[in-house]
């Protein structure tokens, strides 16, 4: 009962026909795995963050999602994790509308999902070791797996020494990486990245961007926000441009055009 | 085995979030102290007081000396009509002999005093000792005893010295009845007034915390746990140390009430109390106040 959510994320299955939308190379149903139609979201009366948005996520894919800051990517990476709720439209996830879940339900959807926030979003009382760990253990996985886990993936995002340091205490590149290794941990099978390399220095942001890579090879769909041009030209992956709210852009190959 | 684990995970989050987030976990246990302390040392103290007031109210009597020269037929009417009485709990006959029995038990460490009266002189009146359901009735009794029909047969009447005791007592009772009752009544309204928002305090201090839980995939109470744990904590530290100090207050005060109180053994003020059952009311009063604060607390965040 409880895996459900997790099921249909994996096994994606479809029952409703998607609009056709024309700038878009249309793959059969079944690979359909996210689906944004006609989403809004206003703030209040007057902020609309976004506005009429429609694509879709196929299986295995790897997105960026670009545009000048305020163009509403953080705002769409929200809707997606269910922290705000559209003011119109619908997102199905695996065929469902998210903002249907159930209280109960949210939660085993979110452990799906790995987020990389642009505020990084660590538990301040704890530490780096107990941030990534607790990832892990919401998801009820035994004690044996989390020990030999969080130590692999601390050292993957270069933060041994740091391990048993509390969050407050560490550097905007620091926390950076704590919030990627507890993105990363319990193997999502949709990660999103929003500005994940905006706090770090050029090596570094190869480093993660290769890493994003080497997990989307292995399954998992990738939206990464970023407004890093030379990131996003070089990746030669579909990439979707926003312009104040709205999708101005949708292409394979892509390059940051603005 | 899967609900171990996760107990057991959030105990260990609950202790450690405790004891980073210290000062505030003292300040609820504080108040959580002083809601517990105040209510059970009220309730032991109208207790102690309820329990002596019973002992010695029983112990209160009314003692009437006759002259010598009324008749044994004269006194035997007058105890009858006292029986007959609806106040009147029993009456005893102290004869003269008796009397002076009495008075050599009272007089054994003085022989000479005691010798002074003998069986060739007894100069002891005979005497009926009266006893009443209430020590409220003596009073009448003693008016009964005064009118004039009886004035002349009478030498003296004497309420013995517990009178003054239980007026005492009684005063007391009524004092911490209606004084301590509103208090602790006060007491514990305002306290949980006070433990509820130290918790919300410490919840809304680590809101940020709850919304990163929840965004990470955390169930509901997976991120509830921890804080209700924190809140049963206050409750199980506070009980045992309102117990400690209520402990502490009794071998210290307890001498001093049974001085003022004119009760040679202090035991028996508090034969009546459980120290175990306070100590087991406390801890489940103080868990039951953490829980349902931190309940509310957090539900408010949860949403
Ligand atoms: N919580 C909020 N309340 C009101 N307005 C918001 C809120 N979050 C974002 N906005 C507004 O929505 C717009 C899009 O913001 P955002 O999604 O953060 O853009 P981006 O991530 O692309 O920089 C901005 O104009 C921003 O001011
Ligand atoms: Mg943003």
């Amino acid at each position: 009962m409880k895996n459900k959510i997790m099921t249909d994320l994996d096994i994606k299955q479809k029952n409703k026909t998607v609009k056709a939308e024309p700038d878009k190379v249309k793959k059969a149903d079944e690979s359909v795995v996210i689906e944004f139609q006609n989403v809004s979201k206003k703030y209040s009366a007057n902020i609309e963050a976004i506005h009429d948005v429609s694509f879709n996520v196929l299986i295995g894919e790897f997105i960026s999602l670009v545009g000048p800051s305020g163009a509403g990517k953080s705002t769409l990476v929200k809707l997606l994790t269910c922290e705000e709720k559209p003011t119109g439209g619908k997102i199905l996830v695996a065929g469902r509308d998210i903002s249907e879940l159930k209280k109960k339900e949210l939660p085993f959807f979110r452990r799906k999902v790995g987020v990389i926030f642009q505020d990084f979003k660590l538990l301040p009382k704890k530490t780096v070791y107990e941030n990534i760990a607790f990832a892990l253990e919401v998801c009820d996985a035994p004690d044996s797996e989390i020990k030999e886990k969080v130590p692999k993936i601390i050292d993957l995002v270069g933060l041994t020494n740091r391990a048993f340091s509390f969050t407050e205490e560490l550097s905007g590149g620091e926390k950076q990486r704590v919030s990627i290794a507890r993105a990363l941990v319990h193997n999502p099978k949709l990660l999103i990245a929003d500005e994940p390399t905006g706090n770090l220095d050029p090596v570094s942001t190869w480093e993660i961007i290769e890493l994003l890579f080497k997990i989307n090879k292995q399954g998992t769909i990738v939206l990464l926000a970023s407004h890093d041009k030379e990131v996003v030209d070089s990746l030669q992956k579909r990439v979707i441009t926003m312009k104040d709210g709205k999708v101005v852009s949708d292409q394979q190959k892509g390059k940051y055009n603005l | 085995m899967q609900l171990f684990t996760t107990l057991t995970r959030i105990t260990k989050t609950a202790l450690i979030s405790l004891w980073r987030n210290r000062w505030l976990s003292l300040a609820a246990t504080l108040v959580m102290i002083l809601t517990l302390f105040t209510v059970s040392f009220f309730t032991c103290l109208l207790l102690m007081v309820n329990s002596t007031t019973t002992m010695l109210r029983s112990k209160v009597d009314i003692s009437v000396y006759f002259n010598d020269s009324v008749s044994n037929d004269q006194i035997f009417s007058i105890e009858n009509t006292l029986l007959a009485r609806s106040d009147v709990k029993s009456v005893d006959y102290i004869s003269k002999e008796k009397a002076l029995e009495v008075w050599r038990s009272q007089n054994t460490d003085n022989t000479q005093l005691r010798d002074i009266i003998n069986d060739a002189y007894n100069p002891l009146p005979r005497s009926l000792e009266i006893k009443t359901d209430q020590p409220e009735d003596l009073e009448g009794v003693n008016t009964f005893l005064s009118s004039t029909d009886y004035k002349p047969l009478i030498k003296e009447i004497s309420y013995r010295k517990n009178k003054d005791l239980v007026d005492r007592l009684i005063k007391i009772t009524t004092f911490i009845k209606y004084v301590g009752w509103i208090l602790s009544g006060l007491f514990v309204i305002i306290s949980i007034l006070i433990i509820y928002n130290t918790i919300r305090l410490t919840i809304y201090a680590r809101s940020e915390e709850i919304e990163i839980m929840k965004l990470v995939g955390a169930s509901d109470w997976y991120v509830q746990g921890p804080f209700i744990l924190e809140g049963v904590v206050y409750g199980i530290l506070a009980a045992i140390i309102s117990s400690l100090i209520l402990y502490l207050a009794a071998q210290l005060f307890l001498p001093a009430a049974g001085n003022y109180l004119g009760v040679a053994n202090v035991s028996t003020l508090i034969s009546n109390i459980s120290f175990f059952a306070i100590i087991v009311i406390q801890l489940l009063v103080g868990i039951f106040l953490g829980t349902l604060c931190s309940v509310f607390a957090v539900k408010k965040h949860l949403k």
